[in-house]
């Protein structure tokens, strides 16, 4: 059986169905894990025997006809920036190679009391800090579309693993794209929810203030099948929503009649010939979904990347202060006083890319610079927030491209303003707290997927997930696979 | 010679009594085995959230209305960093920009004068760890770090060690009585650093300041402000000639009790960017006003209140009524023994000054050492009654402390030595023989010297051993001597 095509939610019931069980499933994933995960380093640790363990488990519950959970029999991997208690958690970095997580994230814990089979912890960019997996510090992730490309970042792992489905959903954490556009690259469905609606407890911070836990999933159901367990209140995330989940899979929807979508036509002009062509294509689709099309301003937005640097390096600088050598993480051997034991376990633990974030972050925090830097920066963010608000008065979606480029080569990017440019469309959605998904909207000329953005005002969760729904039915690119990881083994 | 001046403000840290830490559920206990209270929040585990307790919020509001301040409705959180072992996040959590308590005022009355202190603001922050050093290394106890701290801060309102010591002995007393706090300075559960500077009297801008950190008991407090004072005004005095900004540089010191001196820590300019900014993890807090009436509606008797209530009502002296009020323990206690006897000034005298007096040198209080109020007011009572005489009462009292728990009552009527002697016809003989003895004073006490009367009854008192009922010695001698007349 083609296991592998299938999505989570047809898993999910072959195995409540009882025509397959989990630990035929887990080895079977597993298998493929093995098989492909060299050519993609899409996963840093797997927990073959968490994973069996937790499948005997299942089999047993299922034998005994007992109520089951609603992943159940589901491989999910992890995101290695989110802790799975007694696990090693390393944001990919080699600070903490040696950090085994006192305690589970809430999300690991929703997905496994929903009976998910946690399969292993994906490669990232470093502390999350990256838009292509090249600041992992053990080994860079790849695009299953095309080995020699990245499948961006930081999620970059999770996406690759979905898109190769060598997992069938996975978690990503979204501080300025890190869900979307990953997704986007790898041609599968990304996720970010209004800030506040997945906690982030056991989420190792970068941008507390942005910072938000999502799912990647090869289908939309999948995100919202995923979405019905993990968006819920946590009283150990004191900025987590006080509202009760919402239900995504019974208001999915097929068609767009009377949902008016805006697009910021002005701030698209300077997109690609290419890109611009498959944008276009999109919204032709909608129209023919019944969706009124509507032009919005957002022109504030060319104004996002700088103020997501400032805001996002100096939360980070902050965030990133506690991993200091003493209490926990890999204390620099060479350190023979405090000074040293601060200094130099931080100049060897943390790669150059974190490095440069805290320096800005601490640049743009200090007195004498606040002002120009951190103040202003937080007084755009208000402008940001406002214009959606003005913007969403008028229409119930924003349509945007989730990235300006299809994936590219490692190593393409030597210029940091040019890779930070590349976030011009998902940071936004982060500034303003909102709920935007990413689903596949075609190929380029190489065969590397597109991706469409749908942003929602704050709270609309279930509904921004329904129209990509609708659009998703009307394409049908989400269920591509790549076709290097076609084939069972 | 010139006449100097200082000037005082004083950062008073106090510890809230919560139950649990301020942004964990850590127990918020003292004394325990290192690193035992702890979550992983406390020690900045990543991925850990701070929660604030709302425990500490309502405390916070409850002084802000005690000290009569703006208990303000939007406050919030911020960072402040700073890299050191015992800040398990290497950033505080504190309220920079937006406390949630400003202004306020602190009354109390310093040598017979009523004053009033300005209180600029209050914030709450979370305590960090505590740094132990053992021969080889040094280690971290995180049971301390996240108590929840209320800053105080003042104004530069005082001028005196002993304004200081009065203002925070108000403030610990407002504290204890709110039960915010336990204010136990030696187990640092309440920390002052003060800013001094000096100036001559009659200049109106305020020279350079020092800080002197971390002290946590009033004689230290006293003799480092008194010390600073001195060592400013020693500065001034030996370059009058020097620019004054370049005479006392300003900075961060200690006292060393050793050489009761204050030492240089640091100096200002070398002074941390702490680089604030607001804590993106907890949402402001906002109080609803029907939450402000009701803390504010429910504050218990506060210390000038009762400061009032026992000079107006119950006649004290305001520096009996005084002494009382600012140990809460205390003013319980003498709150309890009022429901057993109503002579206030006997109860008060036997509170504040006899028993005290009494249980200093064995380092325990009324309370620690378990003597109920009932008996210290039955003892009063026995003096009231004539049971007693003063002279008997303080060997009671006495013997209270030897048998604390032991009722006064028991105490007389087990000791034959204790018992009155309030019968006439014994104390008749004694009254004759001390006036065949002293005629002289009969002489004085019938020319009109009116001591001489207080001299044979003492006489009398003597022979007694103290057991004779004053007044029936006063009843006896005055009908001897009248006889005479």
């Amino acid at each position: 059986m083609d296991l592998y095509k299938l999505s989570a939610y047809e898993l999910r019931n072959l195995f409540l169905d009882k025509k397959v069980k989990a630990t035929e499933i887990t080895e079977y994933f597993l298998k493929r894990i093995e098989k492909n995960n060299k050519k993609l380093g899409a996963f840093l640790t797997v927990l073959s025997e968490r994973a069996m363990q937790k499948a005997k488990e299942l089999d047993q519950k299922n034998a005994e006809n007992k109520p089951m959970g609603r992943l159940a029999g589901v491989p999910i991997a992890i995101k290695d920036n989110t802790h799975i208690e007694k696990e090693i958690t390393t944001c990919a970095s080699q600070f903490l190679t040696n950090y085994k997580a006192p305690f589970s994230a809430t999300a690991v814990k929703l997905l496994e009391e929903q009976d998910a089979i946690l399969v292993g912890k994906t490669n990232l960019d470093e502390f999350a800090m990256g838009s292509s997996n090249e600041n992992s510090s053990f080994y860079p992730s790849y695009n299953p579309w095309n080995l020699d490309c990245t499948p961006g970042g930081s999620s970059g792992g999770s996406a690759s693993a979905v898109a190769s489905r060598i997992s069938l959903i996975a978690t990503g954490s979204d501080t300025g794209g890190s869900i979307r556009q990953p997704s986007a690259f790898c041609g599968v469905v990304g996720f970010k929810p209004t800030y506040g609606r997945v906690s982030r407890y056991g989420l190792v911070a970068f941008g507390s203030s942005l910072d938000q836990i999502g799912p990647i999933a090869t289908n939309v159901k999948d995100i919202g099948l995923t979405m019905e367990v993990l968006g819920k209140h946590c009283p150990h995330d004191a900025m987590s929503l006080e509202f009760p989940a919402e239900s995504y899979i019974e208001n999915l929807r097929e068609d767009l009649s009377e949902i008016t979508v805006g697009v910021p036509w002005h701030f698209l002009e300077s997109l690609n010939k290419e890109a611009h062509d498959n944008f276009v294509q999109s919204i032709e689709t909608m129209k023919s979904l019944g969706a009124n099309i509507i032009d919005v301003n957002l022109d504030i937005l060319k104004s996002s990347i700088a103020v997501y640097y400032i805001l996002a390096t100096a939360e980070a600088s902050t965030n990133l202060a506690r991993f200091d050598g003493i209490r926990y993480g890999v204390r620099s051997k060479d350190a023979k006083n405090l000074e040293e034991v601060y200094d130099l376990s931080r100049d060897q633990g943390f790669g150059y890319e974190v490095k440069k974030r805290i320096l800005l972050g601490t640049y743009v925090l200090s007195s004498g610079f606040q002002e120009a830097f951190y103040k202003k920066a937080q007084k755009v963010r208000t402008l940001v927030i406002q214009s959606f608000d003005a913007a969403f008065s008028n229409c119930d979606c924003i349509c945007m491209p989730t990235a300006p480029i299809t994936s590219f080569k490692l190593g393409t990017f030597q210029d940091p303003i040019g890779m930070y440019l590349q976030d011009i469309f998902t940071i936004s959605a982060n500034l303003a707290g909102l709920p935007a998904i990413s689903v596949p909207s075609g190929f380029d000329k190489d065969n590397k997927p597109f991706g469409l953005q749908f942003l929602g005002p704050q709270l609309h969760d279930a509904p921004v997930v329904s129209y990509a729904h609708a659009y998703e039915q009307a394409t049908k690119f989400s269920s591509k696979i790549p076709p290097l990881f076609d084939k069972e083994f | 010679m010139k006449n100097w001046e200082a000037v005082i403000g004083l950062e008073v840290h106090v510890q809230l009594n919560t139950i649990t830490k301020l942004f964990s559920s850590a127990p918020n206990r003292f004394g325990d085995d290192p690193n035992t209270n702890i979550t992983v929040v406390d020690t900045g585990q990543p991925g850990a959230l701070p929660v604030v307790n709302r425990e500490a919020i309502k405390k916070a509001a409850q002084f802000g209305f005690a000290v009569n301040a703006s208990v303000e409705k939007f406050s919030k959180f911020d960072r402040k960093s700073y890299f050191y072992p015992d800040s398990p996040r290497n950033f505080q959590i504190t309220q920079f920009e937006h406390p949630i308590v400003r202004g306020g005022t602190v009354t109390i009355t310093v040598e017979d004068e009523k004053k009033e202190f300005q209180i600029d603001r209050a914030h709450l922050e979370d305590d960090a760890g505590m740094l132990k050093h053992f021969s080889s290394f040094a280690g971290v106890d995180y049971n301390r770090a996240g108590t929840a701290l209320i800053e105080i801060v003042s104004t530069p309102c005082m001028t005196s060690a002993k304004e200081a010591i009065a203002y925070v002995k108000t403030l610990k007393a407002i504290l204890e009585y709110i039960d915010a706090s336990d204010c136990n300075m030696e187990q640092g559960s309440l920390r002052v650093d003060a800013n001094i500077s000096v100036r001559p009297v009659g200049e109106k801008k305020l020279r350079n300041k020092t800080e002197i950190k971390n002290m946590n008991s009033f004689t230290f407090l006293e003799m480092a402000i008194n010390a600073e004072i001195e060592r400013q005004i020693r500065l001034y005095e030996e370059y009058e000639s020097d620019e004054p900004d370049n005479v006392v540089i300003p900075g961060t010191y200690r006292f060393n009790p050793n050489t009761k001196q204050t030492e240089l820590m640091r100096m200002k300019e070398r002074a941390e960017d702490y680089r604030y900014f607001p804590e993106p993890d907890l949402p402001p807090i906002v109080l609803t006003q029907e939450f402000l009436d009701t803390v504010k509606a429910t504050l218990p008797e506060l210390p000038q209140q009762r400061f009032a209530r026992y000079v107006e009502q119950l006649g004290l002296s305001e520096y009996a009524a005084t002494n009382l009020i600012l140990d809460k323990q205390t003013a319980d206690y003498f709150e309890e023994a009022l429901t057993y006897s109503n002579n206030t000034k006997a109860l008060c005298n036997w509170i504040t000054v006899e028993f005290p007096g009494r249980l200093k040198e064995l380092g325990h209080t009324l309370s620690s050492i378990d003597i109920p109020a009932v008996h210290l007011a039955n003892l009063v009572k026995m003096i009231d009654e004539g049971k007693i005489t003063g002279r008997i009462a303080k060997q009671v009292a006495d013997d209270m402390v030897q048998t604390p728990g032991m009722d006064p009552v028991d105490i007389v009527k087990n000791n034959p030595d204790y018992q009155p002697l309030s019968d006439a016809s014994a104390i008749e003989p004694l009254v004759e023989k001390v006036l065949q003895d002293n005629p002289q004073s009969i002489e004085d006490y019938l020319a009109g010297k009116k001591k001489a009367l207080a001299f044979l009854v003492g006489q009398i008192m003597k022979l007694t051993k103290g057991k004779a009922s004053p007044d029936i010695v006063n009843e006896l001698i005055q009908k001897k001597l009248d006889s005479k007349n």
